[in-house]
């Protein structure tokens, strides 16, 4: 059972590349930035003729140095959320899509495998599979993206071991990153498992079939009985900002007080994410079951489908 | 238990219209049974019952499983191709033996390499890389690499070349069929198949019209050529079928008995294909 889970997603692996390539091109994507960023503030320094490197090693303190660290870092992070969100979409309409197309669903369906057993080796792809190989590539590129900026400030004359290396809560906002990142798909489950059944659903163009009527259905539901129910419950889910995770930071007022201890006491991402609200979030919650429907009914089409 | 499908009135409607009506028919093991008809007259759609791809009414079991509600259980013990294309393109031959050999109980990776090893193909090669009969190389090699009871093959060799062809149904017959595995094929090139098959079943209009052991056809059928005078009196016999060649008339007769046809003109077996004829062309008329 789980090693044929395992031999289904590494081939959900094989057959989606996007999974790990799109990560690692926006790993190479972000190190390049970093260096062209080191290589421009360098410049900007002799310019200036200002030693920008021993400047900031004097002026800043621990505390800021590490929110500071934090912070460009989460920077880093958010373009390889925007990236997965795109990812698991486009993984999504194309997992139930792609082997009908090819027809080689005959081939996998001629192997002691149910259709059920299939459909959840994708969902793994999606809650588990994508986030992680996503965080991998966060990883690294935040080693690499640190490394690249202590060889500039060990050229510079700074002491980055004292800097980078003894300021940065990687720990912490690796945590915090992976948290995220797992969140992120279950936010997105209703209209994952919707894409999902568009992909065994479709004969052709799921995008189309899949956008169209969480697009049109909102609009007709305002024309008719003058609500905005759907709308709503749709653009709730597109908007990271909404998750129950950040639940605790929407609550909180940030004012000059908090922003001042926040930066004089140690800065930790994790304790500001509110494990307890999304666990508890009726959202969420019913997010998944709809998942779980349209899941199923993914599994029912690929079963029962008979397109002779 | 010998008897390995087993089809209860086994029909299948799509709308108002039955691809397969009111089918019953056993396959016994260890035979290769020849599945022909024409075009949509329901061999695929009655393929597709026994493999458990669609729903049917009636009662249908197959190696004693219900090949819809217990497909898993069964498809261990069942392997098919369905058509030449159907291997996914972007698989490389190395990761599709991994992925059949971590998901398929009765599968021999050792074998498998073995076959594979006596072929062009490459395990670093996708396969859309290869050629078409590669392809279907390939797929046969992981087939019969799997010990299954039942072969299901449907159109296997659907535009290869002649010389693949034959391969193919020589290695089907020296190296997999064993007296103990079943085969069921459905194939337009009947004749290509004729001396294999143990068995034939003819299907048209979704109705089965002819399932009989190769052994017993000679026992009712006949085919005479004959000309002039004698073919008046042979076709006051009631042929099913009659054809003109050269001339001459080509009669089939059901249930005539030979020596009634002696003295009428040569008297042969007819081959499958043209015994398939008559009975298609003789049940219109």
């Amino acid at each position: 059972m789980i090693n044929q889970q395992l031999a289904l997603l590494r081939r959900e692996i094989w057959e989606h590349r996007s999974i790990w390539v799109t990560p690692v091109a926006v790993a190479t994507v972000v190190t390049f930035l970093a260096i062209a960023v080191v290589v421009a503030v360098g410049a900007f320094g002799e310019a200036m003729n200002a030693d920008i490197g021993k400047i900031a090693d004097m002026t800043a303190p621990e505390n800021v140095r590490r929110a500071a660290l934090a912070a460009s870092l989460v920077g880093n992070t958010s373009v390889f959320v925007m990236a997965m969100w795109f990812l698991t979409i486009f993984y999504c309409l194309d997992a139930l899509y792609a082997e009908r197309k090819d027809k080689s669903i005959l081939f996998w369906r001629s192997l002691p495998i149910t259709d059920a057993e299939t459909v959840i080796s994708k969902l793994l792809v999606v809650f588990i599979a994508i986030p992680l190989a996503t965080f991998a590539a966060v990883v690294v590129s935040h080693l690499l993206n640190l490394i690249i900026v202590s060889i500039w400030l060990a050229t510079e004359g700074a002491n980055p071991g004292r800097m980078i290396w003894g300021a940065v809560p990687l720990f912490d906002t690796w945590a915090a990153v992976l948290s995220i990142l797992l969140a992120l798909p279950i936010w997105l489950a209703p209209l994952l498992g919707w894409f999902l059944f568009v992909s065994a659903w479709a004969k052709s163009g799921p995008l189309l079939r899949a956008v169209l009527p969480i697009a049109v259905l909102p609009i007709l539901e305002y024309i008719v009985f003058k609500t905005w129910v759907l709308g709503e419950a749709i653009l709730t889910r597109l908007r990271m900002d909404n998750i129950p995770l950040f639940d605790g930071m929407k609550n909180a007022n940030f004012d000059e007080d908090e922003l001042r201890s926040m930066l004089t006491e140690n800065l930790s991402l994790v304790s500001w994410l509110d494990y307890g609200a999304f666990l508890t979030s009726v959202e969420v919650w019913a997010g998944l079951i709809v998942c779980g429907v349209f899941a199923g009914g993914a599994v029912y089409l690929r079963r029962y489908r008979d397109d002779s | 238990m010998s008897s390995l499908v087993t089809a209860k009135n086994v029909s299948k409607y799509y709308g108002n219209l039955a691809a397969v009506d009111n089918v019953s028919f056993e396959v016994e093991k260890g035979r290769i049974l020849g599945l022909i008809g024409p075009n949509g007259a329901g061999k695929t759609t009655l393929l597709k019952a026994v493999l458990g791809l669609t729903d049917c009414q009636g009662q249908l079991s197959v190696l004693g499983l219900d090949p819809f509600r217990q497909r898993k259980e069964m498809m261990k013990n069942i392997c098919f191709i369905a058509d030449v294309a159907v291997l996914p393109r972007w698989i490389r031959v190395s990761q599709l033996l991994d992925f059949v050999a971590s998901t398929h109980p009765n599968f021999s990776r050792s074998r498998a390499e073995e076959l594979l090893a006596a072929t062009k193909i490459k395990k670093e090669s996708k396969v859309r890389e290869l050629s078409k009969g590669m392809v279907t190389q390939l797929h046969l090699s992981i087939i019969m690499a799997i010990d299954a009871k039942l072969l299901v093959l449907d159109e296997p060799t659907l535009g290869l070349d002649i010389i693949f062809r034959k391969d193919f149904y020589g290695n089907l017959l020296n190296d997999y069929f064993d007296g103990e595995r079943t085969i069921l094929i459905t194939t337009h090139q009947v004749e290509e198949i004729e001396n294999l098959l143990t068995d034939i079943m003819f299907i048209n209009g979704g109705k089965i019209i002819l399932d009989s052991s190769m052994e017993a056809i000679p026992d009712s059928y006949a085919e005479l050529l004959t000309s002039g005078e004698d073919a008046e009196t042979a076709r006051r016999l009631g042929p099913l079928h009659e054809r003109d060649v050269f001339g001459k008339h080509v009669m089939t007769f059901e249930n005539v008995a030979r020596e009634k046809l002696v003295g009428l003109g040569e008297i042969h077996t007819p081959s499958v294909a043209d015994l398939f004829v008559a009975k298609v062309k003789g049940a219109a008329a």
